[in-house]
């Protein structure tokens, strides 16, 4: 079971991750409400995966997964997508992000995306 | 889904709360970046939660918002004064939608008129901004 950040800068939709992944035994380490809070929790938590938000204040979830990844080149990091991003989507994959999720969150599509991207990096 | 949607009136008033402060501000400074990022922030997160309640109306809104608040951020101010009353209007919507969700705890009827008004002022810049023509 993995080890995973939950980045929103909305405690809803941080809820709502938090409870699809425990459900399925994952264990949430911490929380970041904004870019630089994501960028500093992972430096401390070392998760397994991030759940990253795109649009979130001080530095966007783009931004952030840069930061992550100039810390630890092979983190693991999904964003989290309205419908109409995908262009920031596809920058956020290019910058290195390994998935996406699409908002509103269906428990299903969350834990397949999670189970595929685990599955992937051997953790 | 009742908690969540505790947890959503809780946000989704603070949310209404800072865009608001957000449009005093901009009515002061129409290029008052930061402000235009707060309001841009807010109506996507409202977005976000409403849709994930199936708050179609309130979703639809805050979406038109969003989508004008991105042409305003790209343009790095507002477009007028019709621009910040429709913001006001749009903001007094969401915030009626939010109070029928509080009250009955039913989804809040769809606001048609104000729909067709943010419509129409993206469309409307659409049209006199040639990158988008």
């Amino acid at each position: 079971m993995a080890r995973i950040l939950v980045a929103d800068d909305a405690s809803f939709m941080r809820q709502m991750i938090r409870e699809i992944v425990e459900s399925e035994g994952h264990e949430v380490v911490a929380e970041a409400s904004d870019g630089v809070e994501a960028i500093d929790q992972y430096r401390t938590h070392q998760p397994d995966v991030v759940t990253m938000d795109i649009v979130m204040p001080r530095r966007s979830g783009i931004d952030a997964v840069k930061g992550i990844l100039e810390l630890d080149a092979g983190a693991c990091v999904v964003m989290c997508s309205a419908l109409g991003q995908e262009s920031l989507v596809t920058e956020a994959l290019q910058a290195g992000a390994k998935d996406f999720i699409v908002k509103p969150f269906k428990p299903d599509a969350v834990i397949q995306t999670l189970g595929k991207v685990l599955e992937k990096e051997d953790l | 889904m009742a908690k969540y949607r505790d947890v959503f009136l809780e946000e989704a008033t603070d949310h209404l709360a800072e865009m608001s402060r957000a449009l005093l501000d901009l009515e002061k400074d129409p290029r008052r970046v930061e402000a235009i990022d707060v309001l841009f922030r807010m109506a996507h997160s409202i977005k976000g939660m409403a849709a994930s309640l199936e708050y179609a109306s309130i979703a639809e809104v805050a979406h038109l918002l969003e989508d004008r608040m991105q042409e305003i951020r790209s343009a790095a101010r507002l477009g007028g004064p019709e621009d910040l009353a429709l913001l006001f209007r749009g903001l007094e919507g969401l915030e009626c939608m939010v109070a029928v969700v509080r009250e009955t705890g039913e989804p809040p009827p769809p606001d048609p008129e104000l729909a067709a008004a943010l419509s129409a002022a993206s469309a409307a810049e659409a049209e006199t901004d040639p990158k988008k023509a």
